[in-house]
């Protein structure tokens, strides 16, 4: 604005100025009055391929209220909005480690009295064991769950005649039957470290290690972790590391200098075998080629196939904070999306695994493989998303899968964790 | 900038800055009318953020909810914690091995650009080009020319060592880092040369060649000597913005292969979004100490620059 560009019109400017400045900030003030009978709500989901479709629901929800309103809100990185004690009043996110130092610290209202909890399915308890809870506490819901396991083109198996392996010596013989045949046995993407670290590394480490025993294990001894503790990572990874690194070199030779996006593209196109990837891939993958014939199976890391599990995470929570001054309208909300209707219609469009007791199976074909083991419950959560972000884990493994130290590396992690240990 | 810088640099030791007005100012509410603003807006959005930084570098605060003040326990572990030992070591072996090339690659082409040679505007145009790309923009790019395109061409010419890609390469990654900071960071410099080159008065180098100056010794006896000012700026300058490197470094490597290329600015960041606030505000006050002794440096140099 060019205030003061004249001395004669700068009054009557500053005044209008001044006017304006406070017409805005009364009209500001009126949008929050109490006089308004709608309680308006903020409710935040951010993963991007299901937004239109929450903003669906939630205009389905609106109109179903006389009294509240819900606004979708999608900004991610929720730290900045909790420390301004300003959180969303309903929160529908990835349950991983970032949201358990909320549920720790107390920031998440209990949820515990809510009729859902009763008809989550057995298993939903102990993934929910993984990060520790405020004392006294259930604070979040579980909405829908992710399987993952070995993607594999199927019709490279029935055309060569492979069968699914379910012990390592199998799985080993396979890859090298594969190379035999001149078919990359596995597409690896190790230039996105996190592909390496949420694929390979952390297959290899469920398949062979009880991680929620593990990391109970280290949260007992807590910030008395030194390198020579009774359980550390070295005493518990090095083995199946070190098959992982076995595995990567059945991989695509430039597998180093190739992204998450190439992997899409060159598993779409039948150029390997396997594709260690989770569902999300699957949609990425169909645009390619949407008749991509695809299965799913766990990666068979011992001799024993009782040992077969696949990766889960819950890849949606509810959480209300306790800092939200509308917990009750937050719940009406949270009440009409966990409607068995809803909630399934959600699982199915977005490939993801039912969490209630009545849970209808997955109808996709690419992943009934993995619902015997969902339902008897041979899951584990991958060591990725146990491990705070703060230490670079996803960077070590694409070291590791690269050819980098396991001792060396594990020895880095054991350190790194008695140093996080103690200062926090 | 330095680009202001008057005609005579910095050699002039001898000459005394001449000392200012004694007269006091009268008090004038225009000049405050301008200052304030400014001064009220930095406070808020640059002072008090770091100041509150500082003092959450001596708590164990996650970056919400309660904390409690644990003195100086955040730097304790900050000097024995092998991984910011890491990036340190690294960021500073980048910023200086950057900043030498950099010089170097800007000063000779400086040289040839303000030599009497044919297209010299639109050569300058095109060498100034990669300043106005975005830093994130050029990352990708150099991404894909080293991951698909070089490891091609190394594939249909048979030369080994372009086969892998440098990205992938635990040893050599950190090179190409080097390269493409130092190519998005060479017209910069380059800028602040030709304008010191221009600003030598052409009778030197018609005096020098009197006496029988050859074009080498003009270049070791009299650009050198008088654009001493110009490169001391310019590696101060650089060094400084290297020592803050982010964004190629996300675009190209993010970090790896393995933590073999993170960077002080990429951890600092770590602690925002990956719950180690705390221990990362001390590690950013660390940092903003040495960038403070780098920019007090640069202040006295640009200083002594324009003493004549």
């Amino acid at each position: 604005m060019n205030l003061g560009s004249s001395a004669l019109s700068r009054p009557l400017r500053r005044r209008s100025f001044i006017a304006s400045v406070m017409a805005t900030g009364a009209m500001a003030l009126a949008g929050c009055s109490p006089s308004d009978p709608r309680a308006t709500i903020r409710f935040n989901q951010s993963k991007p391929e299901v937004i239109p479709y929450f903003r669906d629901l939630l205009g389905q929800f609106n109109a179903s209220q006389k009294t509240t309103t819900a606004t979708h809100e999608v900004t991610a990185g929720l730290s900045a909005a909790f420390a301004r004690n300003d959180p969303p009043d309903l929160g529908c996110l990835n349950y991983n480690f970032e949201m358990a130092r909320f549920q720790e610290s107390g920031a998440l209202s209990d949820l515990s009295d809510l009729p859902q909890q009763k008809t989550n399915a057995p298993f939903i308890k102990e993934l929910l064991a993984l990060y520790p809870d405020y004392p006294g506490r259930t604070s979040v819901l579980p909405y829908s769950m992710m399987g993952a396991a070995v993607l594999y083109n199927k019709d490279i198996f029935e055309k060569h005649d492979l069968a699914i392996p379910t012990r390592y010596s199998e799985l080993l013989e396979l890859c090298g039957e594969l190379t035999d045949l001149g078919v990359t046995p596995i597409y690896s993407t190790f230039k996105d470290a996190w592909t390496a670290s949420q694929g390979l590394a952390d297959y290899s480490l469920g398949g062979a290690v009880d991680i929620n025993q593990h990391f109970a294990a280290l949260r007992e001894i807590g910030s008395d972790f030194t390198p020579n503790a009774a359980v550390t990572f070295s005493k518990s990874f090095t083995e199946p590391l070190l098959k992982m690194q076995e595995l990567a070199k059945f991989s695509n030779k430039d597998a180093a200098n190739r992204g998450y996006g190439d992997g899409n593209l060159a598993f779409a196109n039948g150029k390997a075998a396997m594709y260690l990837q989770g569902p999300w891939a699957l949609p990425e993958i169909a645009k390619t080629n949407p008749d991509a014939n695809i299965g799913a199976f766990p990666l068979p890391m011992t001799e024993d196939p009782n040992d077969l599990k696949v990766r889960v995470n819950l890849d949606l929570a509810l959480w209300i904070p306790e800092q939200s001054d509308h917990k009750a309208e937050a719940r009406e909300l949270l009440a009409f999306l966990c409607q068995p209707k809803i909630q399934d219609a959600y699982n199915e469009s977005a490939l993801g695994f039912g969490v209630r007791t009545d849970s209808p199976p997955t109808k996709d074909p690419r992943l009934k493989q993995m619902q015997p083991y969902i339902d008897s419950g041979r899951l584990y959560q991958g060591v990725s998303t146990a491990i705070p972000r703060t230490i670079p884990f996803e960077n070590y493994m694409q070291g590791l899968v690269t050819g980098g130290s396991v001792e060396q590396t594990l020895a880095t992690l054991d350190a790194d964790w008695a140093r996080l240990a103690q200062r926090s | 900038m330095a680009l202001t810088t008057p005609t005579k640099p910095s050699n002039d030791a001898k000459v005394v800055a001449p000392t200012r007005p004694v007269k006091r100012r009268q008090f004038e509410a225009t000049y405050l009318g301008f200052l304030v603003p400014a001064l009220i807006c930095f406070t808020i959005a640059i002072t008090l953020p770091a100041a509150m930084g500082i003092y959450f570098s001596f708590t164990d605060s996650v970056g919400f909810g309660d904390y409690n003040l644990v003195g100086l326990a955040n730097y304790a572990a900050l000097f024995t914690d092998p991984a910011i030992i890491g990036s340190y070591s690294f960021t500073i072996g980048f910023a200086l091995v950057t900043v030498i090339l950099t010089n170097a690659l800007a000063f000779f082409l400086a040289v040839g650009l303000t030599a009497q040679i044919r297209a010299r505007v639109a050569l300058r145009t095109i060498f100034v080009m990669p300043m106005v790309i975005s830093g994130i923009v050029i990352a990708y790019v150099f991404n894909f020319l080293f991951s698909n395109t070089l490891p091609a061409v190394g594939e249909y010419l048979g030369i080994g060592f372009l086969k892998e890609s440098l990205l992938s390469n635990p040893d050599l990654a950190w090179l190409s880092i080097v390269i493409v900071t130092a190519w998005q960071a060479v017209p910069s410099a380059m800028l602040i040369y030709i304008a010191g080159l221009m600003a030598i008065p052409y009778d030197l180098y018609e005096a020098s060649s009197l006496d029988g100056a050859s074009s080498f010794g003009q270049l070791k006896n009299v650009t050198l000597p008088l654009m001493t000012g110009y490169i001391g700026i310019n590696i101060i300058i650089g060094f400084k913005n290297f020592l803050g490197a982010y964004d190629i470094i996300v675009g190209l490597t993010n970090g790896g292969p393995g933590v073999k290329t993170r960077s002080i600015a990429m951890t600092i960041f770590t602690g925002f979004e990956r719950g180690d606030y705390a221990y990362q505000m001390a590690n950013a006050t660390v940092f903003f100490i040495i960038s403070l002794i780098i920019a007090l440096f640069q202040l006295r140099l640009t200083n002594k620059g324009q003493a004549k």
